[in-house]
């Protein structure tokens, strides 16, 4: 009885584990196809109308602080997460 | 009013209970879990600060999150939207966290502390400003902040003004002061989030003239600073915005050689790259505060964000702006942002007047002497009793004198990164060997990086060049100034190689017997000043418990714990012994 105990306790843990990885891979996957359809395409659209999303292109300005302005807000905005 | 400060899913997860605008409970996820740097959802920070006031979570008027979520996970589409395909891996790799829960921090909360009241968001630069603005001795300050990377800023600065902060600019990601030096960091071989602190230990040994260092000037085509102190980085020599990898192929060619392998021997090309990056980042800070006083005419200065950790910058700060006075958050990293939106909800967003100042560090859970006595009989272990306070103070004073490591466990846990007072481990500075001694017994330390000294703050200008008076940062280990010259050898244990030491000055209304200890062993040593190191074993935190101070002396070389009003001798319990360096690692 123990032993089966035992089995059946390995075997459950290795079917997690095994389930883990199917989990990871199938993740992966469908990750990949949103990259590529997801973010290739939006990517092109935006080569396309030249938009940028990050300011890593290297020109020179008299200063590089941005204007933030950022003060004590009515209660409701501080709810959001953007 | 109580409210509820949490910081978590990025590293140093934290939590922080305010009680009618009084910090009660604050501290790291990491001192319960054991994992350093701990980014998982603070459960066992909360539940101590619950517990510390005897309250559940019903009690709990607001809840604060450290950031804007959505504007993070925003910034992270537009790294993969620009640097596409190239990103594919850390898309890969990333999205998972973010989709199961960085992005669902609501449900999480109120899932796993069964809450029913709503969250509120605050900006994460404006949580590290108001981490040390709201709880800074200044009615009115200038403030500056600056990390690697918040939702998209990555460094601010404005002004505070009774209960309110307004962060007027702000430098963007992917510019960050706090990523150049993390890129130099993962360059040199150490661990990026952990290891700059060896990077600036690292730099009085190289070539600390500007005109003389090459990877200094090497490093000036790698950001463009203004005299306004606004910087920009060039990013082609970065990868940190699509891989997680830092620098390029390109940075890697500037610096003449491969990303350097974990472990790796250090050499004086690592120790001039380490002087080069120092440098720079001094440079940049200091403009930046020159122009933030010429912006505010206010002379009170607080920092956060990870930068304000830099002590040796912080040391020079005072001789070189136009600033008067200096506060700066203990826990000034992400860790410390559960203490700013908890005051920033209390104090700015309810308009509730400022009634709490940081004083000491003192936030974290405590033991009483029959929880300690309850331990140490529950696992047979051999201790003595002191008689009182007083004979604590002088056997403890003697047996450090007679060259034995002291653990020293007492009190209220430290907010922050640095052990000051509570859980130390405490040695003598006047023992030329010291240092290697604590290495070999404890640390295990790379050998360019000094031991901080403690001094009684009445004692510090005796031994220091300190400013004066000496500002209150001090207090939490976080200025490095210059040991005076006749003093050099007669304290080689904490003296630098630059003739400078990261000292911790102690107040004995902030811990007394810890005052009283220093004090009476400068009465056997004519020196009142001790060594203090973090008392844990290395690659772990600090400790937390009974139980995690004990296991560090047994597996350390550390000769005796006082713990509370008990005394552990090692040699007393050998069935307990283990070395913790063979599971120790960075």
């Amino acid at each position: 009885m123990n032993k089966i105990n035992a089995f059946l306790k390995e075997f459950k843990t290795g079917l997690g584990l095994f389930g883990q990885n199917i989990a990871l891979f199938v993740n992966s996957f469908l990750l990949f196809v949103v990259y590529l359809t997801g973010v290739g395409f939006t990517w092109i659209f935006a080569k396309l109308v030249g938009k940028c999303f990050l300011d890593i292109k290297h020109e020179k300005t008299n200063t590089y602080w941005d204007d933030l302005n950022l003060k004590t807000k009515p209660e409701k905005e501080y709810y959001r997460q953007f | 009013m109580y409210v509820l400060g949490i910081s978590c899913f990025y590293h140093d997860s934290s939590a922080c209970l305010l009680k009618d605008g009084k910090i009660v409970a604050a501290v790291e996820e990491e001192r319960f879990s054991r994992k350093k740097h701990d980014n998982s959802f603070p459960i066992n920070a909360i539940n101590y600060c619950l517990d510390s006031q005897k309250i559940n979570i019903d009690k709990i008027d607001h809840i604060g999150f450290y950031e804007k979520p959505f504007l993070k996970f925003e910034r992270i589409l537009y790294q993969h939207l620009e640097m596409f395909p190239l990103s594919l891996k850390t898309f890969v790799a990333s999205m998972p966290s973010w989709l199961n829960e960085k992005i669902r921090v609501v449900k999480i909360i109120k899932k796993q502390l069964k809450y029913k009241g709503d969250v509120m968001f605050i900006e994460h630069h404006m949580a590290h400003a108001a981490s040390s603005f709201l709880v800074c001795p200044f009615e009115k300050a200038a403030i500056l902040t600056v990390d690697g990377v918040g939702e998209w800023a990555t460094t601010t600065y404005g002004l505070g003004n009774k209960s309110n902060i307004h962060l007027m600019k702000e430098i963007k990601f992917p510019h960050s002061l706090g990523l150049l030096y993390s890129t130099i960091t993962a360059y040199l071989g150490f661990s990026v989030n952990n290891s700059e602190y060896k990077v600036m230990g690292l730099s009085p040994y190289g070539q600390m003239n500007k005109e003389k260092n090459k990877y200094y000037r090497k490093l000036q085509k790698v950001i463009d600073i203004k005299e306004d102190g606004s910087y920009k980085l060039d990013m082609s020599y970065f990868t940190y915005h699509y891989k997680d990898r830092m620098p390029s192929k390109k940075l890697c060619d500037l610096l003449e050689g491969p990303i350097y392998k974990r472990d790796s021997k250090v050499t004086q090309k690592h120790k001039d790259i380490a002087a080069a990056v120092q440098l720079i980042t001094e440079d940049t800070i200091m403009k930046m505060l020159t122009h933030l006083y010429n912006e505010t005419k206010c002379q009170n200065l607080v920092m956060a964000g990870g930068v304000a950790l830099n002590s040796v910058c912080n040391g020079k700060i005072l001789k070189n702006t136009p600033f008067k006075k200096i506060w700066i958050q203990p826990n000034a990293s992400d860790g410390g942002t559960s203490i700013g939106v908890a005051c920033y909800i209390y104090n700015t967003i309810f308009k509730k007047k400022r009634n709490y100042i940081m004083t000491n560090a003192f936030l974290g859970p405590e033991y009483s002497d029959k929880e300690t006595k309850d331990f140490l009989d529950k696992n047979k272990i051999k201790y003595t009793s002191f008689k009182d306070e007083k004979d604590l103070v002088k056997t403890t004073a003697k047996l450090i004198y007679d060259n034995n490591v002291i653990g020293w466990f007492r009190g209220r846990m430290e907010w922050g990164p640095r052990a000051l007072g509570s859980r130390s481990i405490l040695s003598d500075p006047t023992n030329p060997n010291m240092q290697e001694i604590l290495n070999s017994k404890v640390k295990h330390r790379e050998k360019f990086r000094p031991f901080a000294p403690v001094v009684c703050e009445d004692d510090a200008l005796e031994y220091f060049d300190c400013d004066k008076p000496v500002p209150e940062p001090t207090d939490y280990m976080l200025m490095v100034y210059p040991v005076f010259k006749k003093w050099h050898k007669k304290i080689p244990s904490v003296t630098h190689v630059d003739g400078s030491g990261r000292l911790q000055t102690i107040r004995r209304s902030q811990n007394e017997l810890y005052y009283d200890v220093i004090k009476e062993f400068g009465k056997h040593s004519k020196i009142p000043i001790l060594i203090n190191t973090s008392f844990n074993i290395r690659g772990e935190p600090i400790v937390c418990t009974p139980f995690d101070a004990y296991k560090c002396m047994m597996g350390t070389g550390i000769d005796y714990l006082v713990m509370n009003k008990y005394l552990v001798k090692r040699e007393d319990n050998p069935q307990d012994m283990w070395d913790c360096e063979k599971y120790a690692r960075d």
